[in-house]
Parts: structure tokens; C-alpha cells; sequence
């Protein structure tokens, strides 16, 4: 009977305090997909991706029912970081589920136009004022918002003394972008500004150290309050300190639930102990920022797979040259390449997860297999080829013999053929989220882009390499120009493991071997890749970069046509060198990899 | 012919003129509508040369070029085609988007373009001098990544090239009320929205919004449409066929109109 009455009661007290409107409710992901261009085009960073925030604990001052029903201690506001812009999950502020949906693309836009705030306070205005001064319709939209967002608001006749003067600054502020400079002093915070934007919560330990300081000379104190009390939802750990392992540890001091550890032990978590149900409780959660920091770091030599367990090694291995740029020559035979077959891979379909999209992207390829076609100048053929005729009519070295005067229907083909050259590194091991690895991605494009291509009828081969110094370049042969793509063929693609280094050269000149026994007019060498070039001997920085341009040049002076799809968010400062302006495509979200790439492809080799 | 307006964005002029009175053939690239025709078309007639475009395409040969035998009344006769005419009689042969023109035709304009400025027709035995007010121009956008289409290095290196690419706001807004006498407001709102949208690019959209497109808008405002049915039916529509892609376009236009 308790728990009922208790029950009913929460249900009440909760209704009574709220103040939102879940009719009119607007989720992000009804609207991410058109957030994304429209924060792009209003000059965000491409690279940002939308994700939805969690919820954040504001100390503002609450209604007496709020207080009651123990409601409004945390509240969704929208901010970003480096990577990504964090929007509330759910905008149900407004009345009507238009406004909702229009407070998304406002601060889809505000964060486009302030991608660092110094100055929470009055960088907000200063970036309110120039996005409505730009563009008119985006001012109507924001004083229709703003007239409803201050309904919304307590009334100003519920407050007093600092509160008040507090909250009709920020009115202020919010009807009058720029005219305020100082936000008032309070004990509490302000009510949360749905329509501006917050701090980073994850700021750095020396951003939140120097929120101490003072922030600017300007900032009323009240502001550096205000920063870090919102940065202390997220800490993110000082774990820089090379201390591993090692701590100064008194015995009196109690670690609870919320406090980090310094100490490295990424194998060490209980699994068993209700992780989920503390995090919800947890304040901030810490976050370690070098994840794998050592095996990324320390470079040593790794064991070599046991040869049972390991791809079967075809013949004795290849000799191939290696550019050394500061002798400015080859260096003879100096890598060994060996070629490697996956021999005990199971044959295996095409996984469930990609059936559609490998259905669709046949479907869409078919249309590139060889059509029928009207050709000039036959011996024999269905029609009359009157220019042909014309030709042999007026042509003063008339040869009498010439007889082809036709037309005649025939097949032709796509003349071209393609390899794909993938980076199979153990960079490739990292994960990009919570569920995918670079390399699921990378077996995942592999085996869409095969589809597609057996689709189209283009020859096509595919390679994966990695590297363990120069004596060993493994050459994985995942499918030769040869064979039938069949289950046996997917069985290998789909057993794609994370290798060792990137000696990108040696594979470059090795495919280009295998792209020249092609007869075609056309040889396309596709590289993708994670990251720049690199082993673990000299084959690094500098080099690596030299040796691998030299192989992509000397691959352009036999008739191939490179290409490089990246990943790698830097590569715009490599891959002009190695590749040329138009030799490269970064894809900065790497999980629509495995649609892109046949895509590409398409674009690539298109005729009309 | 009425003197085209053009309002240069460099010094495009001036290289054009020092070109024509060397005799030099000229390379223009740069990506879809930003204005390459229409220079070219303002330098014909600031020069008072006439012109001869040809926009290429993937089954153009170089008998289109040259020129073929036709069946006339009294037997065979033989037509010249426009790039034989201009050669012939002094003119700008302008040829748009050479790339996509099939491989043989580049052939032809190897001894045209250096400094024999000859045109060889196989066909009649004719070797064609140059008259001297003949000019080569081709343009082409190498924005396309295709490993298909592509100058090749020997044909682009006989070329005096310059690179276009869409006006500065400023500049882009004075067009805009040259070509529509649109109100300038209006202009300014639409440079805007266009600079937007160039945002886009190849991340949502395979090409940005071009000056073309943004003076069709700039002409449809000008004869009546609602500003933002205008922009839809000339930027979102064109640029894309992603509903979602559009939706966001039509959010954009919101922002400006």
C-alpha cells in the first residue's frame, strides 16, 4: 500500500512539475540526417558528427515543485567538443513540435557559427548577432524562438534580489544579442539557455585549472563558476604522467565509486560488479585519454604468428627494390615480399548484415556489363555504314580492296581492369565505435566492392599487405585476376585479420607486377588505407613517404592509374605528395566506407 | 553581336589578350558555371573575332571537328567542320569540356596547338595553315575525379592555362545584378545562400551550387516567383536527389529568405 500511494504520488508530483511538452516532442534522430548538411553548409567542420548528449547537472535554482518532486536536477543542453556536436536527444521545451524541430536546426546553426567558446557569456551573443545579421530568416527564426522560450522561463515576479537581476540579464541577452557583457552574480545558476550553447564538459584538466585563474579579465566571477561547474560533469584524466603502475597511495585517503585511480591497468576491470547502474549514479564518469597507450607507443618487435596458425606462404617470396631518398636510388632486392593465401578460411556468403546492400549494389553494377553497341566499319554487318562508304568514295589513296562499308551490332566491352590493395595493418585493430574495428570496415568495403565489381564484369584482384621490416612484406592473396569470385573467395575476404606494419612501397611495386599481365587499356590500382606509411626499421616519417611516392610514380610510368581511399584524417597533408590533387579520397566517417567505395569506383571509371 | 558583360576576377583579361596577340592556344579549367564560356565568349568579342564553340561530348570525333564529305547533287562534296572554318577563315575555336571528347580528337589539335599551326586533313590530303587570327581555346573541369577523363600531360602542356573558380561574394553579388537587374538585397541574400551551399560540397552534394545556377534563381525572383519557391526549383532541386539532402536545402533557404 505504501509503495502505491508512493507511486502515485511521484506520478503526480512529477506531472505537476513539469514543464515540458511531451506531445510535441521532436527526437534527434527524427532530424539528424538533415542536421548534418545544414550544419556543414552553415560552415561547421565536415569532420563533426551529430550525436545525442547526455544529460547534465545544472545548479539552478528550482521551483518549489520541482524541488519536491525532486525533478530538474539535470537538464539536456547542447554542446560539442572536437569531434562531434552534442544536441539534447529529445526537444520537447516547446509548445508546438515546429518550434521543437526549429530549436534543432537554431542550434545545429550556432554551433556551425561557434566552434570554441571562450567566453561562455558573451561568445554566445557575439555569435547569435553575426548569424542573424547574415541571414535574415534565421533572425525571424530565432526571435520566434526566443519569444517562446522566455514564456517558458520562470516568471520574473518569482524572483528577487540577485536572481532577478540575473535573469533579466540573460532576458536581456537572449532579446538583444551583444548588449549584454557581464552576467550578474548569483548563488545559483542561471535557468539552462536551451538556444545557447555550453562549455565542453570533457574540457582538459588545464582548461578547468585555469578556470581558477579567472577566465578574462572581463568575466564577472559568477562565469568562471559557471564554467567549472559544468566542466565537472566530465574530468577528463591527467594520465599523461608517465608513472604507470606506480602511486603514491595513503592509507587513510577512501576511494569511492567517482574517483579515478591512476593506474593503468586496462585488464583489470570486474565485469561482474553492475557497472551500468553505477555510471547512472556517477557524477562524471573518467575517461582515460591514451587508450592502448603502450602498445601504441613502445615499439617492439612482435612474435610472429605460429606457422600452423598462420596463411600459408606461397613459393620463397619476391625480391623487390626499396627507394632510399637520401641516396636518391634504389636499393636493390632489398625487401622480401611473400605472398600468403589463407588457406584454411572456410567458403562463406555473403554475411546477413550486408545481404541488401550487396543485392542493391549487383543490381547497380549490372547495368555496366558489356552492352550492344553499333559498330563502324565492318567487313560484313546488318546495315550500311555511309560514312564509311563516303569515305571510300572520296579518299584520294583509295584502296580498292577496302571493303568495309557496314554496320554491325556487337558487345563491347569495359576495357579496364582493377586492384584492390588494402592496408591491412595492425592500426587497423583500433576501433572506430563502440562495436566496429578499422578493420571490420575495411573487410566490409572489400567484400561490397568485390560484389559490385563481379557484378560489373571488370577483372578485378585484391590484396591485403602489412609488413614486419623489410624481410618479411606480407602479400595476403585474397583474389588473383584469375579466379572465379566464389563462397571460397568471401570465406578468405571475410577472414581478414589485423597484420603488423605498413610498408606501403614494396606492395605498391609488387601490385603493380600483377596489374601489368593485364591486357587491358585501363589499370586502376586501389589503395585503401588507415594511415600514413611505417615499419618499425627506418621506415618511417620521411622515408617511408619518399619510397612509397617513387613506387606510385614508377606505377603511373607503366600505364597504371593509382588511387588511394584514406581514412586518416591527416592525409591531406601526405597524400597530395604521394598521390597528386586528384589521386585521393579522404572519407572522414570511416563506417560509410563500404557503400562509398563502389561508389567511387563508379565515379572513378564512368564513361559518360 | 552585343559585347557580353563580364567583370573579371583577375588579371584572366589581360593573359587572354597577351595570348591571342602571340598566337598562343589557351587552357581554361575550372568547375561547372563559374563563368568560362562566358569569358570566353566576352574575349571573342572584345577581340572581334568570331567564335566557334563546341561543346564536347563522349561520341565526338575528330571528323565533327574537321569536317566530312556530304552527297550533294552532282556527286560528293566536302563540308568543313567548325574547328577547319575557323582555322581557315580566322576565329576562336572554343572547345568546352574537352575531355569528354573522344581520345583521337586531341590528335588533331596536337599541330594546331604548337608552333607549326598547321591543320592536316587526311581526308582531302589538305594542309591547312592557320590564318593569323586563329585561336585555340579548350576548358574543361578537373574537379571530376575520373581515372577515365583526363588531359593528357603532353596536350595540356601546349597550353597556356588558367584556373577559374567561382567570384568573391562581392564580385559574385555585382554579377548577379549585371545579368538580372535584380535588387541588390535580394542579390547579397542569394550570394549567401550559394556560398552555403559551396559548403556542401562533397560531403552532401557532388557539386557546389554555381554562379550559373544562382543567376537562373536570380532570373526567376526577377520575373515574379516567390524568392523561396525560386531557390527550391533552382539550387535544392538541382543540386541533389536525397530527400533528406533537399529538406536540409529547403532549412537553408529559410535561413536567407
Amino acid at each position: 500500500m505504501e509503495e502505491w500511494v508512493g507511486e502515485v504520488w511521484h506520478k503526480l508530483i512529477t506531472k505537476r512539475a513539469n514543464t515540458e511538452y511531451p506531445d510535441a516532442s521532436v527526437s534527434l534522430s527524427a532530424v539528424a540526417s538533415q542536421l548534418a548538411p545544414y550544419f556543414r553548409a552553415l560552415g561547421g567542420e565536415h569532420h563533426k558528427v551529430i550525436e545525442p548528449t547526455s544529460s547534465l547537472k545544472i545548479n539552478f535554482k528550482r521551483s518549489l515543485i520541482q524541488r519536491i518532486a525532486g525533478t530538474h536536477q539535470r537538464t539536456h543542453l547542447c554542446w560539442h567538443d572536437e569531434r562531434s556536436i552534442r544536441l539534447p536527444a529529445n526537444i520537447a521545451v516547446f509548445p508546438t513540435a515546429a518550434l521543437n524541430q526549429q530549436a534543432y536546426f537554431w542550434l545545429a546553426a550556432l554551433s556551425a557559427e561557434l566552434p570554441k567558446i571562450q567566453h561562455w557569456f558573451v561568445d554566445n551573443q557575439q555569435a547569435i548577432l553575426t548569424l542573424i545579421t547574415k541571414r535574415p530568416g534565421l533572425k525571424r527564426l530565432y526571435f520566434t524562438l526566443v519569444d517562446a522560450f522566455i514564456q517558458t522561463r520562470p516568471a520574473i515576479d518569482e524572483l528577487e534580489g540577485k536572481q532577478l537581476a540575473q535573469e533579466q540579464a540573460v532576458r536581456k541577452a537572449l532579446l538583444n544579442p551583444g548588449s549584454v557583457a557581464e552576467l550578474p552574480y548569483a548563488e545559483k545558476d542561471p535557468y539552462p539557455i536551451l538556444l545557447w550553447l555550453y562549455p565542453t564538459p570533457l574540457s582538459s584538466v588545464s582548461s578547468v585549472a585555469s578556470d581558477d585563474d579567472g577566465l578574462e579579465e572581463n568575466t564577472a566571477p559568477n562565469q568562471a563558476q559557471k564554467v567549472k561547474g559544468v566542466s565537472k560533469q566530465g574530468h577528463r584524466a591527467d594520465d599523461a604522467k608517465e608513472t604507470d603502475g606506480l602511486l603514491m597511495f595513503m592509507a587513510e585517503s577512501l576511494f569511492t565509486w567517482t574517483e579515478h585511480m591512476n593506474l593503468d591497468r586496462p585488464q583489470d576491470e570486474d565485469l561482474e560488479q553492475d557497472l551500468a547502474g553505477a555510471t547512472e549514479d556517477l557524477d562524471f564518469i573518467t575517461v582515460a585519454k591514451q587508450r592502448r597507450s603502450n602498445s601504441a607507443r613502445l615499439k617492439f618487435d612482435l612474435d610472429l604468428p605460429a606457422p600452423y596458425t598462420d596463411d600459408l606462404a606461397i613459393g620463397d617470396g619476391i625480391k623487390l627494390p626499396e627507394w632510399d631518398y637520401k641516396k636518391g636510388r634504389l636499393k636493390p632486392d632489398f625487401c622480401l615480399l611473400q605472398p600468403m593465401l589463407a588457406d584454411d578460411t572456410p567458403p562463406s556468403p555473403v554475411p546477413a548484415e550486408l545481404h541488401r546492400t550487396a543485392r542493391k549494389l549487383r543490381n547497380q553494377f549490372s547495368i555496366l556489363r558489356p552492352q550492344q553497341q553499333w559498330v563502324h566499319r565492318q567487313p560484313f554487318g546488318s546495315e550500311l555504314d555511309l560514312d564509311a562508304y563516303m569515305h571510300s568514295v572520296t579518299d584520294p589513296n583509295v584502296h580498292s580492296q577496302d571493303q568495309d562499308l557496314y554496320i554491325n551490332r556487337s558487345n563491347t566491352f569495359r576495357d579496364l581492369s582493377c586492384l584492390l590493395l588494402a592496408d591491412l595493418s595492425m592500426s587497423t585493430d583500433s576501433h572506430i565505435n563502440a562495436d566496429q574495428r578499422v578493420i571490420d570496415v575495411i573487410r566490409d568495403s572489400i567484400l561490397l566492392f568485390a560484389e559490385a565489381l563481379d557484378s560489373a564484369g571488370d577483372p578485378f584482384a585484391i590484396y591485403g599487405f602489412s609488413s614486419i621490416k623489410n624481410k618479411q612484406v606480407r602479400f595476403n592473396l585474397l583474389k588473383n585476376f584469375a579466379e572465379k569470385y566464389t563462397d571460397a573467395t568471401r570465406g578468405r575476404i571475410l577472414g581478414v585479420k589485423p597484420g603488423f606494419y605498413t610498408r606501403m612501397g614494396a606492395s605498391i611495386r609488387q601490385s603493380t607486377e600483377v596489374l601489368c599481365t593485364q591486357k587491358t587499356t585501363q589499370r586502376i590500382l586501389l589503395i585503401i588505407s588507415d594511415g600514413k606509411p611505417n615499419d618499425i626499421d627506418h621506415y618511417e616519417g620521411r622515408y617511408g613517404i619518399e619510397d612509397t611516392r617513387q613506387a606510385v610514380l614508377a606505377a603511373k610510368k607503366r600505364g597504371i592509374q593509382p588511387f588511394c581511399i584514406t581514412i586518416d584524417e591527416e592525409a591531406n597533408d601526405y597524400l597530395p605528395y604521394l598521390f597528386g590533387d586528384q589521386g585521393y579520397a579522404v572519407i572522414s566517417d570511416a563506417e560509410s566506407l563500404p557503400t562509398l567505395l563502389p561508389k567511387l569506383y563508379l565515379n572513378l571509371t564512368s564513361l559518360s | 553581336m552585343t559585347k557580353p558583360n563580364y567583370l573579371p576576377q583577375g588579371s584572366e583579361v589581360e593573359i587572354f589578350n597577351h595570348a591571342a596577340s602571340n598566337k598562343l592556344p589557351v587552357l581554361i579549367k575550372g568547375p561547372t558555371g563559374c563563368g568560362k564560356t562566358h569569358f570566353v565568349e566576352h574575349m571573342a568579342a572584345q577581340l572581334g573575332r568570331p567564335l566557334y564553340t563546341i561543346a564536347c561530348h563522349d561520341d565526338l570525333t575528330a571528323t565533327d571537328l574537321v569536317g566530312r564529305h556530304l552527297i550533294g547533287e552532282n556527286g560528293t562534296y566536302w563540308q568543313d567542320g567548325p574547328l577547319t572554318k575557323a582555322v581557315r577563315e580566322g576565329g576562336i575555336c572554343y572547345l568546352d569540356e574537352v575531355v569528354e571528347a573522344r581520345k583521337d580528337t586531341t590528335v588533331v589539335l596536337h599541330p594546331l596547338s604548337d608552333h607549326r599551326r598547321i591543320l592536316p586533313i587526311d581526308r582531302t590530303g589538305e594542309i591547312i595553315e592557320a590564318h593569323p587570327d586563329f585561336m585555340l581555346v579548350i576548358s574543361y573541369n578537373p574537379g571530376y575525379q575520373n581515372l577515365m577523363k583526363g588531359l593528357k600531360p603532353s596536350t595540356r602542356q601546349r597550353f597556356v592555362a588558367m584556373e577559374f573558380d567561382y567570384p568573391v561574394p562581392e564580385r559574385e553579388v555585382v554579377v548577379l545584378i549585371q545579368e538580372t537587374s535584380l535588387d541588390k538585397q535580394t542579390a547579397q541574400q542569394l550570394v549567401a545562400l550559394g556560398n552555403d551551399l559551396r559548403r556542401m560540397q562533397d560531403y552532401d552534394l557532388e557539386e557546389a551550387a554555381s554562379t550559373r545556377l544562382l543567376i537562373y534563381t536570380a532570373l526567376m525572383i526577377k520575373s515574379g516567383l516567390g524568392a523561396k519557391e525560386a531557390c527550391m526549383c533552382c539550387l535544392a532541386q538541382p543540386l541533389s536527389d536525397e530527400s533528406e539532402t533537399i529538406k536540409a536545402i529547403e532549412k537553408l533557404i529559410d535561413c536567407h529568405f
